[in-house]
């Protein structure tokens, strides 16, 4: 066994109940960091796939001849407008929508699919209507996001998990420290460079990111198995029916959790500036 | 073998500590450096071992000048120079694994590391107490650890600060005796005291540190 790996047993043998309980919390917090970020890309928004949702509501354009007199236009309009199933009503001219045709047309949103379809038969029967082209309504939330409460519990998780991760990793450190002050005092007079002690305790720094964030991959993998091994999985975990994309969240999870490791071991680091290390009183 | 000459130091208040400070040691010579409290004896071993920056004048150990040392030609004298701090207190393990503790990081494997800690506890005669923990030991005792500590991984010099600190008069004599058998002619020893002396001090080259300069006794 070379020096280091004998100092880093060493100062992992330097590891008691409380220093203990401070570095398995701070690992669980970092996972728990690692964990909502994985979420960004793994939850499907809710609303997306609200099963209660009513499929779009269609517009309904009804083109008008253009032997119409404006007179039999406005009366058309007024009682198409008084009519329950509409929702709104405009009147356009016929090439704002097409460029060959001619005429005029008017836009109806029906209130439902089921007032739609009665408008549809309606209009069918009037006089002057010359063709009518049902149109999908284009969904604001095509592109599912999640909504802004959503993201800002998301990230006020983010913060929360990561900063007590490095306040309780800070703690962990100074029991830890204060146990093997004694080592670093004669590691240093012996002529032991501070910079190799101060590598041990980074060293332990990343141990905790790597040991966290191998659990988030182990974790992530399980709710990968479980999703689809269902018949029918879960929508809200639909993200994590990819293997892929589990591979990839994965990877960046570890590379996430070994750079935050490697920065709570460097704020433990720095702890070892005090005076209570100096070999000499 | 140490050469120091126009030594100053002052702390960052600006008192000065040690002014035109001139010493030279012998190989092999066992020197007792001598002074009241606060006199800037430990300082001075804190420079010759090179754990305190110098500010001003030359320090030769070895041939080599401490205050232009690089940081790696530093940590490589601090390796062959086996200190004893003022008020040293052990590590929290047995007597035998401080020893081996100090061995191990030095770069020795296990039973390297062993053999040697078993000779050192033998010289400084504390092979009976070897599994005992070491913050349990006498006063004597813990001196003798601080001593085996500082002795085993075979330095070119050994600077002990205060070993006589708190212990009866006949513990000062066997620590007095331990050094000069150790001492025996070939290791280079330096002893910084405030007193009280062992009658086999008597027989060593004493010089005191007074008003920040050295003066022969």
């Amino acid at each position: 066994m070379n020096t280091s790996m004998f100092l880093f047993r060493e100062l992992l043998g330097a590891i008691r109940a409380k220093s203990a309980t401070y570095f398995a919390f701070a690992g669980l917090l970092l996972f728990l960091f690692l964990a909502v970020v994985a979420s960004f890309f793994l939850l499907t928004p809710v609303e997306a796939i609200d099963p209660d949702a009513q499929e779009p509501i269609e517009e309904i354009h009804a083109f008008l001849s253009p032997r119409l007199s404006s007179a039999t236009i406005d009366e058309r309009y007024l009682q198409l407008r008084e009519r329950v199933e509409v929702a709104s009503i405009q009147f356009r001219f016929a090439q704002e929508l097409n460029d060959s045709a001619s005429g005029g047309v008017f836009v109806v949103v029906p209130v439902s699919n089921e007032a739609a379809a009665r408008l549809m038969s309606e209009l069918a029967r009037t006089e002057g209507v010359t063709e009518i082209v049902e149109v999908a309504q284009q969904q604001a939330d095509d592109e599912a996001e999640f909504s802004l409460i959503v993201r800002i519990g998301l990230l006020c998780a983010l913060v929360l998990t990561i900063s007590g991760s490095f306040i309780l990793v800070r703690l962990g450190y100074r029991e830890l420290l204060e146990v093997f002050a004694g080592e670093v005092r004669m590691l240093r007079l012996s002529g032991i460079s501070p910079r190799s002690i101060s590598v041990l305790v980074v060293g332990f720094g990343l141990l905790i990111g790597v040991l966290a964030s191998v659990l988030h991959f182990v974790v992530i993998y399980l709710v990968h198995q479980i999703v689809v091994s269902q018949a029918s999985p879960w929508q809200v975990l639909e993200g994590a029916t990819r293997g892929w994309r589990i591979v990839g969240i994965g990877l960046v999870g570890i590379a996430l959790g070994s750079i935050l490791g490697g920065l709570m071991g460097l704020l433990g680091a720095s702890l070892l500036h005090a005076r209570d290390f100096d070999p000499l009183p | 073998m140490i050469q120091v000459s126009e030594l100053h130091f002052s702390t960052e208040d600006g008192v000065k500590v040690l002014e035109d400070v001139h010493l030279h040691v012998e190989q092999g010579e066992l020197l007792y450096l001598v002074g009241p409290a606060a006199s800037g004896k430990s300082l001075l071993l804190g420079l010759l071992a090179a754990q305190t920056p110098p500010q001003r004048g030359q320090i030769l150990v070895h041939g080599r000048n401490v205050v232009r040392l690089g940081t790696e030609k530093v940590l490589e004298l601090r390796r062959r120079i086996g200190f004893l701090p003022q008020g040293y207190l052990p590590l929290a393990r047995t007597v035998h694994d401080n020893v081996v503790f100090k061995l191990r990081a030095l770069g020795d494997y296990r039973e390297q590391a062993e053999e040697k800690a078993m000779l050192t506890l033998e010289t400084t005669g504390l092979l009976r107490q070897q599994q005992l923990d070491a913050q349990e030991l006498s006063s004597i005792d813990r001196i003798r650890l601080g001593i085996a500590i500082a002795l085993c991984h075979d330095p070119l010099l050994l600077l002990l600060d205060e070993p006589f600190e708190g212990l009866t008069e006949e513990e000062v004599e066997g620590i007095g005796n331990l050094l000069h058998r150790l001492h025996n002619g070939h290791l280079t020893m330096i002893v910084a005291t405030r007193g009280p002396l062992p009658r086999m001090a008597h027989e060593a080259r004493r010089v005191e540190l007074v008003d920040g300069g050295v003066r022969a006794r």
